[in-house]
């Protein structure tokens, strides 16, 4: 294969996976009104994927996985108790709560884990989108060279529109009128937990790839940019993962050939062109759409 | 850096952090009365994009690019512009406080990271760069830094005290603030201030990522312990104080912890401390 493509077809497609998963189950984060949850998880999680290598003593996916998602459940609970505790605010209690979990992470981090674990703290902010390659095996098939990671977010992007097509209905219930949702018999506590376990896992999936500053990027403003455009809960889901696609290509290739396209000295961190990208344009999506409402008037 | 300059620098450090905790207790007690922990997380990962153009002028301007006062300048100025972003882009339709908090925070800090790569792909920015300034180190921190965090610090802290009176009465009765015609904007334009002045003051010890917990958690601890808003204030000061020199000497005594994540941890132990004391004392009242 074309020595530029084994660079760039692993970190896209990461970048697109990692897009689906996030996207969507951002929507109903965005609509529930707890983005900034995202963002606690986002960070809770990190103890977590340490914890899950120091015990295994191996990089196994499996228990970094598990050790994530349990951390990112848990900071959620633990804020949530410290509010009944303690009358803080929701803000100030996830503040609380997620500062601690990611100090211990880098503690971990830094004191046990940073030789072994090959993960270290400015990948966990920036991700580490540029170090996805594919390497071609010699006898084996193909795909053993595609890295781990891409099967990863494979997996999670595929839970994340498997569980929203499944329980779309009863998360939109939920999300619009919870005292109706209550009423007509679906179970609300039981979809919510689900929804935090999903977000958790599709947290945890991308953030080894594409670090914490992006996965809220990702779950956050794709629903925010589609939103003002959508006339329905699953137009808008499908909306936000078209645009943050498209968003997530260009940013991904403007940083990785920033030398040849902007005339940096070196390629540019991808992650956060992409989530500067994103950024920019949620407030552009609502201006172009007071446009559009102040012509049709 | 030789040894014995950071021995010489010891004290200066240590009464750097101190003051820093103090006022991050003392804002903070402010921050969570007035319910803006969040912009203060905002505000921490906002400073780096200014931190990161900060170095590159320096550079170009031939100053150096980690110039203290430049740092700081920079830091300070991209973390206003995200804390005036929070609420004019929270007033777009279907965006809301949350939202717009997620967006400007995840926008400002991935610029950031796009910046901090050029940062390191400069020729003065592979020795060291910014990288202390993620997690925050104390020792990484020489004479010109401690100078400038402690100037910076007791502006801050002096500014506190003059409008105690005003901040009080509108973080704990706006309704009453209005009625009396205090200036409600401007003395919460003043506690933005204060907050983006605290957090940059802090930066270079506690790092930008988790700066923020020391202008939650000890103003959390010392909300705990109750009692009235002089108190309250002094205690968070004290806490704050007290766990930002124990993050220094624990990060000093264990090698590669960063300093930032030391504190975090100390201020939410004395956090824990405290949380049965609310709990009970809640229940005696009731």
């Amino acid at each position: 294969m074309n020595a530029a493509l084994a660079v760039d077809l692993p970190a896209l497609a990461a970048a697109l996976l990692a897009t689906i998963a996030c996207g969507t189950l951002g929507n109903w984060l965005v609509l529930r009104k707890e983005s900034m949850t995202g963002d606690a998880i986002a960070h809770a999680v990190l103890p977590g994927l340490v914890a899950g290598f120091l015990v295994t003593g191996t990089r196994s996916v499996t228990a970094m996985f598990i050790g994530a998602a349990v951390a990112g459940a848990a900071a959620v609970m633990l804020s949530t108790l410290l509010r009944r505790v303690t009358r803080l605010e929701a803000g100030a209690a996830l503040g609380l709560v997620f500062t601690a979990f990611f100090a211990l992470g880098v503690l971990l981090l830094e004191s046990q884990g940073a030789r072994q674990i090959d993960l270290d703290p400015e990948c966990v902010l920036f991700g580490s989108l540029e170090t996805l390659f594919y390497a071609a095996p010699k006898e084996a098939p193909w795909y053993t060279g595609v890295p781990a990671e891409v099967w990863t977010l494979a997996g999670a992007a595929a839970l994340a529109v498997g569980f929203s097509v499944v329980f779309g209905k009863e998360l939109a219930s939920l999300a619009f009128d919870p005292a109706h949702a209550r009423l007509a018999g679906t179970a609300p506590r039981l979809v919510e937990r689900m929804l935090l376990a999903v977000v958790s896992a599709g947290i945890v999936a991308s953030f080894a790839a594409v670090g914490s500053v992006l996965v809220l990027a990702l779950l956050v403003c794709p629903a925010l940019i589609a939103a003002p455009h959508a006339r329905s809960v699953r137009g808008q889901i499908l909306l936000s993962v078209v645009v943050g696609g498209l968003l997530a290509t260009s940013g991904y290739l403007v940083a990785a050939h920033a030398d040849q396209i902007l005339g940096s000295r070196t390629a540019l961190n991808s992650a956060g062109m992409i989530a500067t990208l994103l950024a920019l344009a949620v407030p552009c999506s609502h201006l172009v759409r007071a446009a559009i409402n102040r012509r049709s008037a | 850096m030789t040894a014995s300059a950071i021995g010489a620098n010891t004290l200066g450090v240590l009464a750097g952090c101190m003051l820093f905790g103090a006022l991050a207790g003392a804002v903070g007690t402010f921050v969570l009365a007035r319910r803006r922990a969040l912009v203060a997380d905002v505000a921490g990962h906002a400073a780096l994009p200014g931190v990161a153009l900060a170095f590159l002028a320096g550079e170009a301007l031939g100053l150096g690019g980690r110039t203290p006062w430049l740092l700081l300048l920079g830091g300070a100025a991209t973390a206003l512009l995200a804390a005036w972003c929070v609420p004019a882009l929270s007033r777009l339709r279907r965006i809301g406080p949350d939202g717009a908090t997620a967006v400007v925070l995840a926008g400002f800090f991935g610029l950031g990271a796009v910046l901090f790569s050029i940062v390191q792909g400069h020729p003065a920015g592979s020795q060291g760069g910014l990288r202390t300034l993620l997690f925050g180190s104390a020792a990484a921190m020489g004479r010109a830094e401690v100078v400038a965090l402690l100037a910076l610090a007791t502006a801050t802290l002096a500014l506190l005290i003059l409008f105690l009176r005003g901040l009080t009465v509108v973080a704990f009765d706006e309704d009453f603030a209005r009625s009396a015609g205090l200036p409600v904007r401007g003395l919460d334009l003043l506690l933005t201030l204060l907050l983006v002045a605290t957090v940059v003051a802090g930066m270079q010890m506690a790092g930008i990522v988790l700066v923020v917990a020391m202008l939650i958690t000890p103003a959390a601890a010392a909300r705990n312990l109750g009692g009235r808003i002089g108190r309250v204030t002094a205690i968070a000061a004290i806490v704050g104080a007290a766990t930002a020199a124990a993050g220094v000497l624990a990060s000093r005594a264990i090698a590669g912890v960063p300093t930032g994540a030391a504190m975090t941890l100390a201020a939410t132990a004395a956090f824990l401390v405290t949380v049965p004391y609310a709990h009970f004392a809640r229940g005696a009242r009731a």
